[in-house]
């Protein structure tokens, strides 16, 4: 079963009366995880974690499967309990948020529903809870397209469809904040262009969008800003525009002495067709080294590498923070 | 949030599954046996002595240790389920104090597991009012009497609805809260009655026999309490488990 027979979701799901039902302070949505670890047993699945999530960006969450993404989502939602750190949500835990249905959006568990109640009772519970107006109910059921389908059974639904639940239930209360974990998941092209459209629009007003996401490309045309971690442990964050240029090409005749040379002093340096792409050397320092090895260079230029090659490199084994700082 | 909003959304949840109308369908179930008893049953020796009285009427009518038996189900489902659906995550999300969260759900299971009980009650009342008819006896059993059984099975129903919410929050697990609640409540008691008879007085069986009018081993103000005990040991139990648990 697909969600193709369901309408897209709406770019501008946010409801009536928006401005009415919020403070709209984005320095006090700040996200911020400060050196937190999680252990299970003697299994350490988030290592000293620390980075900020800014209001009116979008943020994407990457690392490989187990890379402790979901654990740190949950630390951060007080729905897990860090054995160090702290995180907080503009300055304040998650549990001592005043209104947290009006603060916080959250897609966290993708099959976090009973699957013999409706769809539309679902989020009648939520509101009930919230103290938020069964209009609200219906407008998102419309806007996410499952107005046709909101007495179904959840169990009767495709994931898309559950998708798009969950991601009227995050947005029930006109959050300023998201914190989204693979929303895209199961949605079908149409629906993934649809949430791009409202993240996009949610963080140009100001609000923070925090978004994991495996599906690269998509991450790639939606964030503003990225986070990367491995077993646990930060391997690079900033802006994902900075963090791409973050390389440079070099094509050389002796690409062998020059790798050692850069090598030796901390470069990361991977052969290509096109040349050697070089990370964690400023390009000034590139061509200096070069020159003083006695290297000829052929073309020494800022190398815009894809998501998807980066990602590669930075959770490959010993990348763990060796980009730390880089986009500054 | 308020606590009367979590413990509407809280009932909306038990009333938006198919799972109360399976109970309801046992009940009716039970109160038809009970007719069917009435009509057709005997005693050991072809009489039917034991609808002869007001007091053997009472005694059959008692729901109350049927009540708080099948309330323990439903609590048990209605929160471990939560657990194994993962509707608890939006529950903590939008009440992240998980004391204040758990608390409301508690206390809806309760009024639920009370309803039960009522219905319960109430539908075998009338099963064996219907059926006496057919008997050489009338029903004997008086307005208050009728009612003392009724309030009893709800307050029966409301004390297992909370053993099983207390034990479905301890093993999240909806077949090891069912298991659980049939070991506190079927198993268990005759083991620690083995162990020592004076706490024949003080099982759930016994204690709801009390309340209901139908012997008196203990005061009933006791029985109550001891019944609350018995609720409250596990809902506490369930609640600091809650508290110091991820939800994963």
């Amino acid at each position: 079963m697909t969600d193709i027979d369901t309408p897209p979701i709406t770019a501008s799901a946010r409801g009536g009366g928006r401005e009415s039902r919020r403070s709209r302070t984005p320095s006090s949505h700040l996200l911020q995880i400060d050196h937190v670890t999680k252990r299970y047993g003697s299994s350490t699945v988030v290592e000293d974690l620390s980075f900020r999530v800014e209001p009116a960006r979008v943020t994407g969450f990457l690392g490989p499967n187990g890379a402790g993404k979901s654990t740190t989502m949950k630390i951060l939602l007080d729905l897990a309990a860090a054995d160090q750190g702290t995180a907080t949500i503009g300055g304040s835990r998650y549990r001592d948020l005043a209104d947290p249905v009006r603060t916080v959006g959250v897609l966290i568990e993708a099959n976090a529903f009973h699957p013999g109640r409706s769809g539309r009772n679902h989020l009648r519970i939520l509101a009930d809870a919230a103290g938020i107006p069964f209009d609200r109910v219906e407008e998102l059921l419309d806007e996410v397209g499952l107005a046709e389908a909101a007495d179904r059974r959840v169990g009767a639904y495709s994931l898309g469809m559950r998708q798009r639940l969950g991601l009227a239930a995050a947005l029930l209360g006109d959050p300023p904040v998201l914190v989204l974990d693979e929303p895209a998941n199961g949605l079908d092209p149409q629906g993934i262009r649809e949430l791009r459209k409202l993240l996009r629009s949610r963080s140009a007003s100001g609000d923070t969008v925090f978004v994991s996401s495996h599906l690269l490309s998509e991450l790639e045309h939606l964030a503003d800003d990225v986070i990367v971690i491995n077993r646990g442990k930060l391997v690079t964050s900033g802006s994902l525009q900075d963090l791409q240029q973050a390389a440079t090409l070099v094509r050389t005749d002796s690409p062998d002495v020059l790798r050692t040379t850069l090598e030796s002093v901390g470069g990361v340096v991977e052969p290509t067709t096109d040349g050697l792409v070089v990370r964690g050397l400023p390009i000034d320092e590139i061509g200096e080294r070069a020159h003083h090895a006695g290297v000829i260079l052929h073309e020494l230029s800022p190398h815009a590498g894809s998501l998807e090659e980066l990602f590669l490199h930075w959770t490959s084994d010993g990348s763990v923070e060796t980009d730390r700082g880089m986009a500054s | 949030m308020t606590w009367a909003r979590l413990v509407r959304a809280e009932l909306r949840k038990l009333t938006s599954t198919k799972m109360p109308w399976a109970f309801l369908t046992v009940l009716v179930a039970i109160a038809a046996i009970n007719a069917v008893a009435v009509v057709f049953g005997t005693d050991m020796d072809g009489s039917k002595t034991f609808i002869a009285t007001a007091d053997d009427q009472r005694s059959l009518m008692a729901f109350a240790a049927n009540a708080m038996m099948i309330a323990g189900l439903f609590g048990a489902i209605a929160v471990a389920r939560e657990y194994g659906h993962g509707t608890v995550v939006p529950t903590f999300l939008v009440e992240p104090r998980r004391t204040r969260a758990v608390g409301a759900q508690f206390t809806s299971v309760s009024l639920g597991g009370a309803v039960l009980g009522f219905v319960g009650a109430a539908l075998t009342v009338a099963a064996v009012a219907m059926a006496l008819p057919a008997t050489e006896y009338s029903f004997l059993v008086s307005t208050g009497g009728v009612a003392r059984v009724i309030t009893a099975s709800a307050l029966a129903g409301a004390a297992g609805a909370l053993l099983g919410a207390g034990i479905g929050a301890l093993v999240r697990n909806a077949g090891g809260a069912v298991t659980g609640a049939v070991i506190a409540l079927i198993v268990a008691p005759p083991l620690i009655v083995q162990l020592n008879a004076n706490a024949a007085s003080w099982i759930p069986n016994t204690l709801n026999t009390v309340v209901s009018g139908v012997t008196s081993e203990v005061g009933v103000g006791a029985a109550i309490a001891a019944l609350a005990a018995w609720a409250l040991v596990p809902a506490v139990a369930g609640l600091v488990a809650v508290q110091r648990r991820d939800v994963v």
